[in-house]
């Protein structure tokens, strides 16, 4: 286990930069082997229980599973994780310090990545099991959207809702969401079937525009009825003019098979 | 603007956008009637529309309440029923109040008869006539029977069901204690507008016995009614004429819709109504009226669609005048429909640029179409054209291009014309090859026949004939030929197939024969083989001129067994060229001793 005193080489001996302005010299690396207990002495899992048992309970290493050691700072002491500056946004994506590795487990390093090649995206635990679809017998076909995990948006995915609600000071963002939530049941239920992929809900000022993708199952003159109904009922619903933008596809387009 | 795009309405992409002139309309219908079923559940359920968190509130964008708030027996409530045009109910409140003896104002009793005369003893809205018709006694008269056919035009009524004897309206009319002018104005002009024209030339023989003064409006009316009153041209005109005088008497001022009633009046005057309606047009112009399409249109089709037709200089006038303008809408018979749904309610409208084109390519003038074309495009005209017109407008003056002008000029018009603008008719293409034969400009058709199988002509009889024909009319050039027999080797698969909805196409022995023909210009001995073989089975000879092609073609490509077996084929159908064939056989080809 290495201060920040050594080369400065990770777990990967990859060269990060040392004395970072906001990491300072209270940073250390997980390394292989470690087991990732710092102060705490629990499995890496910072949380101050009450009562000193983790609800969650301890949990043995899968097998199997790929290490989930990627260079995250670990705090030796237990103060605020500080969220580093816009100019290292990928690592807004890392993981975390909670890292759900029991202790006990020996999980073998992954293998170095070449030189100047962005570190791979972790999620937040091995265990997370948001908006994934699981490995199976490779029959099943699944969209890009729907093969990429939540932690490859804005690496490998887009947003499939823009809005300004999430930015600094601006109101709506839940209202937003729970609009969203009924846009998409409402098209899941008005275009049955043939839905071939998630719409995008875009909103410029008080326009709603809706860009969904279709495969042609039903004749056109049938869409366009569908169309001109999900307008004008989401207009006179919602109160602001809403257009839907159609394209359609021979089929679903799968991105592979899981 | 992209000329190959189709209108904004619809989505651009290759599957939902619309072909031909019958897609484009039923894909416009569609999305139009997927908003009224949008509608029609937004009045249904009211109460998940109405929630006004929009910041200002938009008024139409809220379901509107077709309640009526008030309750009881009281004129107020009588008064916003027919705000709310419940013909129904307001007919029910006022029977009650009469009976409970409160008198109903004079005003409000008007303007109950100006929602009876309006709707016709109908109601407004089309769920609650259905539900009228169940509650009224049975068997009346037939115009019960031709209440739900309200919408749709009939013969030459203008609009709505027909009048009842002693419906609401008359009913109401004869209890009324007192009548002033305004009562009677209403009834004349609801009969008129329901068809019952005699009787309003009775009830306003009632109001110049009654001394009252009738307004521009009965007058206008009266004038529509005149055609249905008399049936000789020229009793019309008298009749025309006293209403006129009337109104001068009563010093009622006409105004724009009077002229054009009086115009709409000498359409169906034959003769007299051609010498009448430029009197009539001085009239108008002494007094200062501006013209509005209407009138243009009427004056046309007097001038212009009669049975006999004499050139007058009339349309160059006209527009003159109409180029000038930019025409806002002032009579409903200016052909405006904004909604595509309107068609189905308002039935047979004037139509200025329509018949205006119309009679552009009677005159077979191509100057006047140019002008009429700019008019159109200056200022809001452009909006007088609705979709189906619109095709109608731009299919005329497609078909006046290609007879009248240059080839190039044709096909630039053609090029950036469809599919915007419109989608080309069968006549249109018919035109177009017709063009390009003359301009012997025939290397473009197979592009043509690329749009044909675009705009879903490829299984018409009459296109393909004049496709084929045109392509194997003379020798070309060798690329062209090979383009040509790609052609005809589409046209025989359509033959072939047989798609499930259609009926099989058949042959026929001069296509047969062309597409052969086709073939063996281009070199492909084993096609034009197949086709020969198929005359036996359509019962038809090939002509001489196909077979002395075909053998060339095998002498080209030096196949005698082709040779041969079609001397055979022409000896087994007992052809007189039979042996013109076969000595020319023996003496082109280098024939094996077995082969002789």
């Amino acid at each position: 286990m290495g201060d920040i005193g050594d080369s400065g080489r990770g777990a990967h001996g990859w060269r990060r930069p040392r004395g970072h302005p906001v990491w300072g010299l209270q940073q250390r690396w997980l390394r292989s082997g470690d087991s990732g207990q710092g102060v705490t002495g629990r499995g890496g899992c910072r949380r101050g229980v009450p009562g000193g048992r983790c609800p969650r309970g301890a949990r043995g290493t899968r097998q199997g599973q790929p290490p989930p050691l990627s260079l995250t700072p670990v705090t030796s002491q237990a103060v605020p994780r500080v969220r580093p500056g816009p100019d290292a946004t990928r690592h807004l994506h890392t993981t975390p310090a909670c890292l759900k590795v029991s202790p006990g487990g020996a999980p073998p390093p992954p293998p170095p990545p070449p030189v100047g090649c962005p570190p791979p995206l972790m999620p937040l635990s091995p265990q997370t099991r948001a908006a994934r679809v699981r490995v199976g017998k490779g029959d099943k076909p699944v969209t890009y959207e729907k093969a990429h995990a939540p932690h490859y948006i804005a690496h490998r995915k887009g947003w499939l809702s823009l809005h300004t609600g999430n930015l600094d000071g601006e109101p709506g963002a839940a209202e937003r969401a729970v609009e969203d939530a009924f846009l998409r049941r409402f098209l899941y239920g008005t275009f049955p079937g043939v839905l071939a992929d998630e719409p995008v809900l875009k909103r410029r000022a008080n326009l709603l525009v809706v860009c969904a993708v279709l495969a042609r199952g039903l004749a056109p003159a049938k869409l366009y009825f569908l169309l001109g109904y999900a307008e004008t009922l989401l207009a006179r619903f919602y109160k602001c003019p809403v257009r839907l933008e159609l394209q359609t596809l021979p089929a679903k387009v799968p991105y592979k098979y899981l | 603007m992209d000329p190959t795009a189709a209108h904004y309405m619809f989505q651009d992409d290759p599957f939902l956008m619309p072909r031909n002139a019958a897609n484009s309309r039923l894909f416009s219908l569609s999305k139009e009637s997927g908003r009224n079923a949008a509608k029609y559940i937004i009045k249904q359920f009211p109460q998940y529309f109405d929630k006004t968190f929009a910041e200002p509130n938009i008024p139409c964008l809220m379901p509107e309440t077709f309640t009526p708030q008030i309750e009881g027996v009281s004129e107020e409530a009588l008064k916003e029923r027919i705000h709310l045009r419940r013909v129904k109910d307001s007919v029910d409140l006022f029977d009650q109040l009469v009976q409970a003896g409160t008198t109903v104002s004079l005003e409000t009793t008007n303007s109950l008869l100006d929602l009876l005369c309006f709707y016709g003893d109908g109601e407004s809205t089309p769920e609650k006539e259905k539900e009228e018709e169940d509650l009224e006694e049975p068997g009346v008269n037939a115009s019960e029977q031709k209440a739900p056919k309200r919408q749709f035009q009939r013969g030459s009524q203008s609009s709505g069901s027909r009048w009842r004897e002693n419906n609401n309206a008359e009913r109401i009319f004869k209890i009324m204690p007192e009548r002033n002018a305004h009562s009677y104005c209403t009834m004349i002009r609801g009969m008129v507008k329901h068809g019952a024209s005699a009787k309003a030339y009775d009830m306003y023989i009632d109001l110049l016995n009654e001394r009252h003064k009738a307004d521009v409006h009965t007058f206008n009316a009266l004038i529509t009614a005149v055609p249905y009153l008399k049936e000789r041209f020229l009793e019309r005109w008298e009749l025309a004429k006293v209403f006129l005088n009337h109104m001068a008497q009563q010093e009622v001022q006409p105004n724009l819709l009077t002229f054009n009633a009086l115009l709409k009046t000498l359409r169906r005057c034959g003769g007299v109504g051609r010498s009448m309606s430029l009197l009539a047009i001085k009239e108008m112009e002494a007094l200062d009226i501006e013209p509005s399409l209407a009138t243009y249109d009427h004056l046309l089709f007097i001038f212009y669609r009669g049975a006999d037709l004499c050139p007058s200089g009339i349309i160059s006038e006209v527009l003159d005048d109409v180029e000038k303008r930019s025409f806002t809408p002032q009579d409903p018979d200016d052909g405006m429909d904004f909604s595509i749904s309107a068609l189905f309610k308002l039935g047979w409208k004037a139509n200025f640029f329509g018949t205006a084109m119309q009679v552009c390519c009677d005159l077979k003038d191509i100057k006047l179409a140019y002008q009429l074309n700019k008019a159109m495009e200056k200022g809001d005209n452009w909006k007088f054209l609705d979709m189906d017109r619109l095709n109608a407008y731009w299919s005329k003056f497609f078909s006046l291009l290609c007879m009248m002008e240059q080839i190039d000029v044709v096909l630039k018009w053609y090029k950036e014309m469809s599919p915007s603008h419109f989608y080309p008719t069968p006549k249109n293409i018919l035109d177009l090859l017709q063009a390009l034969d003359a301009a012997n400009h025939l290397e473009a058709i197979p592009s043509v026949w690329e749009d044909m199988k675009q705009l879903g002509f490829n299984r018409r009889q009459d296109l393909l004939q004049e496709l084929l024909s045109l392509m194997s009319r003379e020798q070309h050039p060798e690329e062209i030929q090979l383009a040509f027999a790609k052609c005809a080797e589409d046209i025989k698969a359509v033959y072939e197939q047989s798609v499930r909805e259609q009926a099989l196409l058949e042959w026929t022995g001069s296509a047969l024969g062309h597409v052969a023909l086709l073939f063996s210009r281009a070199g492909r001995t084993q096609d034009a083989w197949n086709m020969m073989e198929r005359f036996q089975q359509i019962n038809r000879i090939p002509t001489d001129q196909v077979m002395e092609e075909f053998l060339n073609c095998a002498k080209q490509t030096n196949c005698p067994d082709e040779a041969i077996k079609l001397v055979k084929l022409a000896a087994a159908l007992g052809l007189p060229s039979s042996q013109r064939l076969k000595s020319r056989t023996e003496k082109e080809f280098e024939l094996s001793e077995k082969q002789k």
